[in-house]
């Protein structure tokens, strides 16, 4: 059947737009909370307040005459990150993975000048990679040491784990892995392979490309099935703290795994899309409910990570 | 949950002030919810001539009466040079007043009446007078009034027969020798009329003399008529006395009533008054709203039809707006289509008021794949955002150019309504198309120009559409019934139609 009636929908508990935009967000995600999470300065700051991991910050470039000290102050380092705080759709995002002199090496191999990365500092903050416009700063951040557990997942980069967490409650999560088609973009409408992760375990639990399930990478021919986070508790344990520090009910947090720091948190969304539904094979809204029976138990991270493994969990 | 309620609370509230008043507009003042009904209005103009003696003159004609739903929608007096124009009411009946403190020589009023019909004729409510007391006829005369309403009590049962062959009777004095002796007699007293209405009377007949103007002849030139009402026992019938028969009211219009005056001219003389009437047939709405601004209705007078014309052509299109803005919602919230920028489509809509759907289509698609093209180039160029676009506004007015001068040349001066697009709405959706088909691809710049367009397209023949123009203009006031469906849709949290094929595979057995 080319459409679903509304009642299957319902019935298999699926969130549609609408409904997350006046029940999840409006009711959960009070507007003045946006900044903590679209400015990720703020985030960072918040975040490295209350504890929880996260790469870490070297230094900002706020005003112009910063960037006439950036070579000496990026001397210290081997590598690092340079990023829009305000950016929008991974724009303007600067990666260094070493040197070779006085130039430096991009993961690519491409090597920049030291004019290069000031252009890119001073364009930053300038507003050209910031949604609008705005003027913006750079933050400068730690090379994440990714870890190889997930090698030959991804067509070219590393890929995140998104845990949705509803009222501090770890309800869904998922991973996308780019593919040639995506042009290495990890956007599921672009072609990219979305892994429902169980929140039980952190195995995966089903993949989709396009709306449709497939059983391997369509690039690397990675056995998709075999996809397993390890220390999945840590995982949503940190996702879950980032109730308490950000206030948002509805909120989606990216998570990297780094060699030797464990899971990091990369950034914090508060417009979280539905894709994960499809990638779960699972509506949001049961889990929705069964969070609400409980939310007002006035549990602490652990338990409601606790629960979550419990009430979610597949296998 | 509180929310919801205020919500619902605030939606009833809207609609029933939006469809109550549009209700009233429709059965108190006659506003028609269709923009193809149309008003008979007649245009009745009375010409008073006298001569002036030199001093201060008064001139007082009696105004119409409103009878039958016949309703004046505007009027307006001229008079020489020196005349004030007042209306007074003297024992419950308006009359025109002319004054001046001096005139001489041959004086010239023109009053003029736009009336027209509202509702059905008839007079109901009309409670029928008591008979006039017996004595109107004495010694032979009350002999011969009697003999005559038997004879005509005989020709008919009913009091509209009785009352027709009683007028028949008094039409041909020569078969009749009562008729004749009581018509001789009343030529010189009270005239034919009271008399019918005496006969009557002693008949047991209510009757009343009407004096008035007939709105549906052909003539031009019409002269003030006496007509005989009478009340058959429901309602009043009018009978016309030269013909003896009933004569449709719906077009009569009743100037004089019993035994009022029609013109009164002080310090003039040899005064006389014509008549002319020329009938149109004017949208419904408009004679509703005339109606309204004469009797100082509030809804209307309160209202853009107070504005001047210009400013009221304005709002016709203002006021349409809000429509587009609801198919903007309807398509993005219920339907789920993707549009570049959320009123952009309302925008181009009107541009395409210019130019012509299919031509504005290919118009758009033209100048923003163009711009496209050359937007790309300055991706590379890695510029600030404001400049960048005023690079893009720049390309833009070349393209219009590029596009008129072609046009021009190939004979033909379509692309010249170009110009007709906005320019900066255009730049900055070949901006944003440009920034999602690098971040999100070809295929989303695809859904969203496509979208755009489509909904476009829709509110272009939303604006283009009569029925619900009319329907703005002459209920403002359904701008809040549209209030009230939009804040419904706004509280929607149901899936939208594009969502029940996009989440199709996960669709729960039932």
């Amino acid at each position: 059947m080319f459409l679903a009636r509304p009642s299957q929908l319902v019935k298999a508990g699926i969130v549609g737009m609408n409904m997350r935009n006046v029940r999840l967000i409006a009711e959960n995600n009070p507007r003045h909370l946006y900044p903590r999470v679209d400015d990720k300065l703020k985030t960072k700051l918040l975040a490295r307040e209350a504890g929880i991991a996260v790469p870490r910050l070297y230094g900002v470039v706020r005003f112009q005459h910063h960037v006439r000290r950036l070579h000496d102050f990026l001397g210290r380092f081997d590598g690092f990150v340079m990023k829009p705080s305000k950016g929008s759709g991974g724009k303007g995002i600067l990666v260094v993975t070493g040197r070779d002199g006085d130039l430096y090496v991009k993961p690519s191999g491409a090597r920049i000048t030291e004019t290069d990365v000031r252009r890119h500092a001073s364009n930053t903050l300038s507003g050209l990679f910031s949604l609008g416009g705005k003027p913006d700063v750079a933050m400068i951040e730690e090379l994440v040491d990714f870890s190889d557990v997930f090698d030959g997942f991804s067509f070219e980069g590393v890929p995140d784990i998104r845990v949705i967490v509803y009222k501090g409650f770890p309800m869904m999560a998922m991973t996308r892995l780019s593919t040639r088609a995506s042009d290495g973009k990890a956007n599921l409408h672009q072609g990219a392979v979305g892994v429902g992760i169980d929140i039980g375990s952190g195995r995966a639990l089903k993949a989709v490309q396009n709306g449709r399930p497939i059983e391997r990478h369509p690039d690397t021919g990675k056995e998709l099935a075999s996809f397993f986070v390890p220390d999945w508790r840590r995982f949503l344990e940190l996702a879950a703290r980032c109730y308490e520090v950000t206030e948002l009910g509805y909120l989606g947090a990216d998570i990297v795994l780094d060699r030797v720091k464990g899971p990091q948190i990369l950034e914090l969304n508060a417009r979280p899309g539905l894709a994960i539904q499809v990638a779960n094979g699972a509506g949001m809204q049961p889990r929705i409910d069964a969070i609400e029976e409980v939310v007002g138990r006035g549990y602490g991270y652990k338990e409601r990570v606790e629960f979550s493994m419990q009430a979610f969990g597949a296998l | 949950m509180k929310n919801k309620l205020q919500i619902r609370i605030v939606i009833s509230l809207l609609l029933l002030i939006g469809v109550g008043t549009t209700i009233y507009k429709v059965k108190v003042l006659g506003f028609s919810l269709s923009p193809e009904t149309r008003e008979t209005v007649w245009t009745v103009e009375a010409v008073i001539t006298f001569e002036a003696e030199g001093g201060p003159v008064r001139v007082q004609l009696n105004s119409p009466d409103n009878r039958g739903g016949l309703e004046a929608i505007d009027t307006k007096a001229v008079a020489n040079e020196g005349y004030r124009y007042a209306v007074e009411e003297v024992d419950g009946v308006k009359r025109a007043v002319w004054t001046t403190d001096r005139a001489q020589g041959p004086q010239k009023i023109y009053y003029q009446l736009n009336i027209y019909r509202r509702g059905s004729a008839g007079e109901g409510g009309t409670q029928p007078p008591a008979l006039p007391a017996a004595g109107a006829f004495s010694g032979p005369l009350e002999v011969a009034a009697s003999a005559l309403v038997k004879q005509a009590a005989a020709e008919g049962a009913t009091p509209v027969d009785q009352a027709k062959a009683l007028l028949r009777l008094l039409n041909s004095p020569g078969l009749n020798d009562n008729a004749a002796l009581l018509l001789e007699k009343a030529k010189a007293s009270e005239g034919t009329l009271a008399l019918a209405r005496n006969l009557l009377a002693v008949a047991g007949i209510p009757a009343r003399v009407m004096k008035g103007i007939s709105l549906n002849s052909d003539k031009k030139k019409q002269k003030i008529r006496g007509y005989i009402e009478i009340y058959d026992g429901s309602s009043w019938v009018l009978l016309d006395p030269k013909t003896a028969e009933a004569m449709s009211d719906d077009a009569f219009l009743l100037w004089q009533k019993g035994d009022e005056s029609l013109l009164e001219v002080e310090g003039g003389h040899g005064s006389k008054i014509r008549f002319s009437v020329v009938s149109s047939r004017v949208m419904a709405n408009k004679a509703a709203i005339g109606a309204g601004l004469h009797q100082g209705s509030v809804l209307v007078d309160f209202s853009i039809y107070t504005l001047p014309l210009a400013d009221q052509n304005t709002f016709k299109l203002l006021l349409l707006i809000p429509f587009g803005a609801l198919v903007v919602v309807v398509l993005r919230n219920l339907v789920g289509i993707r549009t570049s920028g959320t009123f952009m489509p309302i925008l181009i809509a009107l541009t395409f008021l210019q130019t012509t759907l299919l031509a504005g289509l290919f118009l758009f698609i033209v100048i923003v794949g163009i711009g496209l093209l050359l937007r790309s180039y300055l991706s590379r160029l890695n510029l600030l955002l404001v400049p960048r676009i005023s690079a893009v506004l720049v390309f833009v007015i070349f393209i219009f150019l590029a596009v008129s001068v072609t046009s021009h040349k190939l004979g033909s001066d379509f692309g010249l309504t170009v110009t007709y697009f906005p320019m900066i709405i255009i730049s900055w959706t070949i901006e944003r198309m440009c920034i999602l088909w690098e971040e999100e691809g070809p295929k989303e710049v695809l859904v969203q120009g496509g979208g755009s367009l489509f909904t476009a397209s829709l509110v272009y023949l939303l604006l283009k559409n009569k029925f619900i123009a009319h329907l703005t203009y002459s209920f403002p006031e359904l701008l809040l019934v549209l209030l009230a469906v939009i804040l419904t849709i706004g509280s929607y949290s149901g899936y939208r139609l594009t969502e029940l094929r996009r989440f199709e595979p996960m669709a729960a057995e039932d």
